[in-house]
């Protein structure tokens, strides 16, 4: 639980274990805890007080703290015993462990804080962890880049965040977790928290180039736990949204989902596809939300951890194996890589949705609140089953095609012959691949009403969906897995592909109307501070200097007989003008003292 | 003991000290300023300890009758060495303290004169602690004036290229603003009574030690309708008596009823205007800000950290001591212009530091950006914004502090501060990457360190404000967002990426060398400082609260 931050100077594996240990630790005090009476426990101390105010530092556990203890843990320790294989021989790694560790702590802190204010700080406390790590190999400018971006598109959501946590106070007098809605608009700044940390639509754009990072901190932060983060406190914070703001949670979460989806389409780089599902998994979770479908989010979150982390480490491991992130290069690994294979193949199916596996049932929980939403509302709110249906069609495209160009096919080059990585890679990975199975999560392997971990959350769950819903989305996933197989990869020209592959141009949008048009006007303001403000400071010196100097000839010329006080106080006013040209000091300082004491007299 | 005495003039000996010394003793001048303002350390160590957080009123009063001057019809001229402490100069003296150490031993290398270098900072100390304890205007005003003297020097003759007109900008900037504070003093001065010394004058009571609550109640209803005796009126300069609207005289120059005005404006009106240009020259507020940057960029490192660290406050002291503190009616009438003059500093400064090349500059545009908070929150009139302005002070001290020592380290090795002269600085220098990180993090408010508590509280306070719209610290929440861009660019591109120099772009076995153990003495307890202010805002908000909610008590609406 704690934060390891030790010296590079033992050995890196060493510091690996060390870290696996407090993570193994902290994982089966997490499983203890979770099995302790259901009751919520609160902690809470002073922390700064004003007169009849208070903002304590409070935690708590409850159920939704315990599932993400478990879930932060168990993934961390996984991507911990990988990453030691992973990082080996990187100068730095002692460094590397450091952060994950500061991560892992600033992640327990979000899931356990008892109010807005303490759950903010280790929100941010996380995004400093996350840009850390997407800037491990700062030597890479295009890393650096990422982490910078990455952080700023977080800040942006984050002062919108804070402003919600400010607002929340002045109307409750208080940033505890509200239990009753709050006006819709500071509803949605608390919402811009998640939308920014979760990558939701519009902020979605720094999670593809978060992929710089390493790869298993990719699995761990950009996948499994931190991005979910937005999803904890959509589960925090849903009492106090109102039910338009929650509407609007509904349509960003599907506009996330297809978004998302649509981008992974024609992605080139094994870890972008990854990344943009993702963001439409996030989207979906959101969408649940929004439905008030607060169980069946947390469900998703759940399982998604599990098979996420598993393709993200099974893509470590291929890169592992060929050195390349560009599907292109790759092709024919499943007689190379078979048990890599196996588990992609597995927690690939997940995802698209195939029943018997975890992806399925907690897909299905959305899919059947959305409708049962949508049914209650009625017109447009039909949109969002149908935008998340479609969102699964996309899922199962993306994913086939992305085995089909990795582990069919013949592969491209055959300069080196890839291989298997060790049993401290492929053991997280298989084991991912093992938990991304539906008997885990419900005895029913069509339907997940009945799963204990409904019970064990404590919240309601939605009706279940309508009998077409399971056979449909079956049908679905097959039709897409099928399309995503077949289909001949476009021409990287095409518009379609060109758009997928930048995602919407979204970057190039905030490029043009946000980033650009700011540092001109900073240039602006630049030049304009410069020549205008200070313009007219020096224009002012310069003309008092000028009328100094009037004066000093017409007192030489003019009343050259008068008195001689006059006289000396002219000239000296004379001095101090010169010295701003010549640099007098010495005249100065006298003239200073001379105008500090005439001052004094003046008063007395 | 009179600790807050000792506070000031055991730095004014130490300059005489220093001059008096035989020449070219440098290590003995070093040893004497350090020794000096270590003992100013433990002193403000003393006084915080003896300090009563329970009490809102001023305390460890020290006061000396040092000019009474018959002006006949004008009443008595009355002028005290006034010193005292409470909960919104306790946490100034200490930052000050603790700067000014920092800011000695990272002179150790001034180049040149150093005896003279010395003693100027040792009068600068001397008269920073002044201006932060004195409690009687005319005493306050001459170390404010006096204060100008030594920094134009350390500016002038220790700065680099255009240090002579950065010096003579400072000066004269800060002079304009102290004239006006000096018209208003004399205003304040011609309005105001001292109750004690007129009711003794006016045979009321035979001592000062007679003073009752009755008597004072029958001098301040004497003067009200007029039965004093014009020659019987001791006037003062006491900021105590300023704040108290009954010993206002009706129909004088700044009569709390208003009587007066000047081409259809209320003198008081025009006074706290006056003031409060006087006071935000130093913050500095925009568009008074110019002097700033030259100024920094010019100063010598350790001048720098105390220009940013110190001097800097005593702006927004000012504001909350004598511009909202004597004229609440200003405050609260002109309270909408202030804010957005706290919004329009904050974006307006966050914008000019996104555009600057030279790391110095940046960081004091960022220093602009950040006293826009302390505005924002005195503005507000409510209690989170003042204690939050009072925290974003100290908070503020010691990061600038810190972020100039940072630059001082670079410009030492290489003598090139601009941003797009380095590329990959992490690579050689790693801990000074790391606790430039650190230093860059904290300022950009990042929860656990200082600069978020303050930058969250003055926000709060603008939120809960009853007198602020809520656009103005909607916009001011844009500058968390800039400072987050300015600092993490300037991270990126000077730490990041392969390592490459311009000042040793052909030499190919180029080392710079990381931080000495002496750069790591300073930066690391300030560091750690920022930390543990950052953890433990009670720290602050403790010695702060009481006198605050006091201070709020002028502007509770009816």
């Amino acid at each position: 639980m704690g934060i390891g931050a030790l010296r590079n100077r033992i050995s890196g594996s060493v510091l690996g274990v060390l870290a696996v240990a407090s993570t193994a630790i902290g994982l089966f005090l997490a499983l203890t805890l979770a099995r302790l009476s259901p009751q919520t426990l609160h902690w809470q101390t002073d922390w700064i007080t004003f007169r009849g105010q208070s903002f304590p530092l409070s935690f708590q556990l409850d159920p939704l703290s315990k599932l993400m203890l478990v879930v932060v843990h168990g993934v961390a320790l996984l991507v911990q015993l990988y990453s030691i294989d992973y990082m080996r021989g990187d100068a730095r790694i002692g460094r590397y462990f450091a952060y994950l560790q500061l991560f892992v702590g600033a992640m327990l802190g979000i899931v356990l804080a008892g109010n807005l204010l303490i759950l903010y700080g280790f929100w941010e406390l996380v995004g400093l962890a996350s840009y850390l790590l997407i800037g491990f190999w700062y030597h890479r400018p295009s890393a650096a880049r990422a982490a910078t971006k990455a952080f700023l598109m977080n800040r942006i959501g984050d002062a919108a965040f804070l402003l919600g946590i400010l607002l929340t106070y002045v109307q409750t007098g208080s940033v505890a977790f509200g239990t009753e809605p709050l006006t819709t608009a500071v509803g949605l700044c608390l919402f811009m928290g998640c939308v920014a940390k979760s990558a939701q639509f519009p902020l979605l754009t720094w999670l593809p180039d978060a992929m710089e990072g390493p790869t298993p901190v990719s699995a761990l932060l950009h996948a499994a736990t931190m991005v979910a983060a937005g999803i904890v406190l959509l589960a925090r914070i849903h009492p106090m949204l109102s039910p338009d703001a929650l509407t609007v949670v509904a349509v960003v979460g599907t506009v996330t989902a297809l978004w998302g989806g649509f981008s992974a389409l024609f992605q080139l780089d094994i870890k972008r596809v990854l990344a943009f599902s993702t963001v439409s998994q996030l989207g979906l979770m959101v969408a649940g939300m929004g439905t008030g479908n607060v169980s069946g989010a947390l469900f998703h979150l759940l399982t998604h951890a599990c098979f996420k982390a598993g393709l993200f480490l099974a893509a470590g491991s291929v890169i592992h194996a060929v050195h390349t992130q560009d599907m292109r290069a790759m092709g024919g690994l499943r007689k190379a890589l078979p048990y890599t294979f196996a588990a992609y193949v597995v927690c690939a199916a997940a995802l698209a949705g195939v029943p018997l596996l975890s992806g399925f049932l907690s897909k299905e929980v959305i899919l059947a609140g959305a409708y049962w939403w949508a049914g209650q509302r009625g017109g447009w709110a039909m949109l969002v089953p149908v935008g998340l249906l479609l969102s699964s069609v996309l899922t199962a495209v993306y994913m086939a095609r992305q085995l089909r160009l990795v582990f069919w096919g013949e592969r491209a080059t055959t300069e080196t012959i890839p291989h298997e990585s060790g049993w401290l890679m492929r053991g997280p990975v298989l084991l991912l691949a093992v938990l991304s199975v539906g008997i885990w999560f419900s005895l029913d392997p069509l339907s997940a009403h009945h799963s204990p971990f409904f019970a064990f959350m404590q919240l309601p769950v939605l009706p279940e969906g309508p009998a077409w819903l399971a056979p449909v989305s079956m049908a679905i996933v097959a039709a897409g897995g099928w399309l995503g197989f077949r289909l001949r990869e476009p021409a990287m020209n095409s518009k379609l592909a060109l758009a997928s592959f930048h995602y919407g141009y979204l970057d190039q949008l905030y490029q043009a109307l946000f980033i650009n048009p700011i540092r001109k006007l900073a240039n602006f303001l630049h030049r304009a501070d410069h020549r205008a403000v200070d313009g007219l400071v020096n224009g002012l010196g310069i003309g008092t200097v000028l009328l100094a100097h009037i004066a000093a000839f017409v007192d030489r010329v003019g009343v050259d007989g008068l008195v001689n006080g006059a006289g000396r106080l002219a000239v000296g006013v004379g001095q101090l003008t010169r010295s701003v040209q010549g640099g007098r000091v010495q005249t100065y300082i006298a003239t200073a003292v001379a105008v500090v004491l005439f001052l004094l007299w003046w008063i007395l | 003991m009179p600790l807050l005495s000792l506070l000031i003039f055991l730095p004014l000996a130490g300059a005489l000290l220093v001059a008096l010394l035989p020449r070219n003793q440098i290590s003995l001048y070093r040893w004497v300023a350090v020794a000096v303002t270590g003992a100013d350390v433990v002193l403000s160590g003393l006084i915080y300890a003896q300090f009563d957080r329970a009490k809102a009123g001023y305390q460890l009063l020290e006061q000396a009758d040092w000019i009474t001057l018959p002006m006949g019809s004008l009443g008595v001229a009355s002028i005290d060495y006034l010193v005292g402490i409470d909960g919104i100069s306790l946490p100034l003296v200490l930052l000050s303290a603790v700067v000014m150490l920092v800011g000695v031993v990272s002179s150790w290398n001034i180049n040149g004169r150093s005896q003279a270098y010395f003693a100027l900072y040792l009068l600068l100390t001397g008269t920073i602690m002044g201006c932060f304890v004195a409690l009687d205007f005319f005493l306050f005003f001459l170390f404010f004036e006096f204060m100008l003297l030594p920094m134009y020097f350390l500016i002038g003759l220790w700065g680099g290229p255009r240090r002579e007109y950065a010096s003579i900008k400072f000066f004269l900037y800060t002079l304009a603003g102290s004239v006006l504070i000096l018209l208003v003093m004399i205003g304040l001065y011609l309005s105001v009574m001292d109750p004690v010394s007129t009711a003794v004058a006016a045979g009321l009571i035979d001592t000062p030690g007679d003073m009752t609550a009755e008597v004072l109640r029958a001098v301040q209803f004497q003067l009200l309708h007029g039965q004093l005796n014009p020659a019987q009126l001791v006037h003062t300069f006491d900021w105590r008596y300023m704040a108290n609207g009954a010993n206002y005289l009706p129909n004088s120059f700044l009569s709390i009823f208003g009587e007066v005005s000047i081409g259809g404006v209320s003198s008081r009106m025009l006074a706290f205007w006056a003031l409060f240009i006087g006071f935000a020259v130093k913050l500095p507020i925009v568009p008074l800000h110019t002097w700033l940057p030259d100024a920094h960029v010019e100063a010598p490192t350790p001048v720098s950290v105390v220009l940013a660290g110190v001097l800097l406050k005593i702006g927004g002291y000012g504001f909350i001591r004598v511009v909202w503190g004597l004229f609440p009616d200003g405050g609260a009438q002109y309270a909408t212009v202030l804010g957005g003059l706290a919004a329009l500093t904050i974006v307006y400064g966050g914008l000019n530091a996104l555009a600057q090349n030279d790391l110095k500059k940046m960081i004091a545009y960022s220093s602009v950006s950040h006293m826009g908070f302390v505005l924002l929150g005195v503005a507000s009139l409510t209690a989170e914004g003042v204690n939050g302005a009072v925290y974003q002070m100290v908070s503020h001290g010691v990061l600038s502090a810190m972020l100039f020592l940072l630059t001082g380290v670079l410009y030492d090795r290489t003598h090139d501060r601009r941003i797009d002269s380095y590329r990959g600085l992490l690579t050689p220098m790693p801990r000074y990457a790391a606790l430039t990180a650190v230093a860059f993090f904290a300022s950009l408010g990042l929860p656990g360190f200082s600069g978020f508590v303050g930058e969250l509280f003055t926000l709060m306070g603008g939120y809960q404000s009853t007198y602020l719209p809520g656009w103005i610290t909607a916009v001011s929440v844009l500058g968390i967002i800039l400072a987050a861009a300015y600092f993490l660019w300037t991270l990126q591109r000077m730490f990041f990426g392969e390592i490459w120099v311009r000042a040793h772009a052909d030499d190919t076995t180029l080392t710079l060398p990381d931080l000495t153990a002496r750069e790591r003495l300073l930066l690391i307890p300030l560091a750690v400082f920022a930390l543990l202010l950052g953890l433990f805002p009670n720290l602050i908000f403790s010695l702060t609260n009481s006198t605050v909610a006091q201070w709020m008590a002028k502007f509770v609406v009816e």
